[in-house]
């Protein structure tokens, strides 16, 4: 399973898809889509435990976290 | 400068009582639980152990290599440390939406690792000697 993570109010809400499952694995991109066209950043692990952007949807990706735009504090 | 030591030593007192409280309530499943459970499991092996050694941990920006210190906070809680590890400059950068201190220091981390430049240029500057 892989899983879409979404910063909100609550800490987060999570997605889990089967990317084996077409239908479920079109849910996905179009919630990456939503979520990126709504101005979230979404990033994802590498193997070294860094970070990197995702600037489009990735099937393989076993996680997958969105937070919101940053703006000066 | 005496600022940035000031507020370092306050963000850790905090920082420690939160990640007490963290561990006393592992199983809960509030927002503020929730977020430093998903910071904790981003954090590389290094980052987690002085994380709950210290109540911050360090990042290299992707960009610059420049070393920044993560203390536990929503604002105002980013730091740029020279190179004998003293903080230099504080920069303050942050979700356009209300989280919890884990999920802000997660962006945090992930937008010096993966995007430092476009994320200082967003920040504002604290803390720097009045010239």
């Amino acid at each position: 399973m892989a899983t879409q993570i979404v910063m909100d109010l609550n800490g987060d809400s999570r997605h889990q898809f089967d990317p084996q499952d077409a239908e479920a694995l079109a849910k996905a991109e179009r919630r990456f889509k939503e979520l990126t066209g709504a101005g979230f950043i979404a990033a994802a692990r590498t193997a070294t435990g860094d970070s990197r952007l995702m600037r489009s949807f990735d099937p393989t990706a076993k996680e997958t976290l969105f937070f919101p735009r940053l703006v000066g504090g | 400068m005496f600022w940035l030591g000031q507020q370092a030593s306050e963000c850790e007192w905090r920082a420690r009582a939160v990640i007490g409280l963290f561990r006393s309530a592992r199983n809960a499943n509030t927002p503020e639980v929730r977020g430093l459970r998903l910071l904790r499991s981003w954090l590389s092996p290094t980052q987690l152990a002085q994380f709950d050694a210290k109540g911050h941990f360090d990042v290299v920006g992707g960009e610059s290599g420049k070393k920044y210190r993560i203390k536990f906070g929503i604002c105002a809680n980013v730091l740029e440390l020279s190179e004998d590890g003293t903080p230099k400059v504080g920069w303050c950068v942050v979700p356009d939406c209300c989280l919890v201190a884990g999920d802000v220091m997660l962006a945090q981390k992930i937008a010096l690792e993966a995007f430092e430049g476009v994320a200082l240029a967003k920040a504002n500057k604290f803390g720097a000697p009045a010239r």
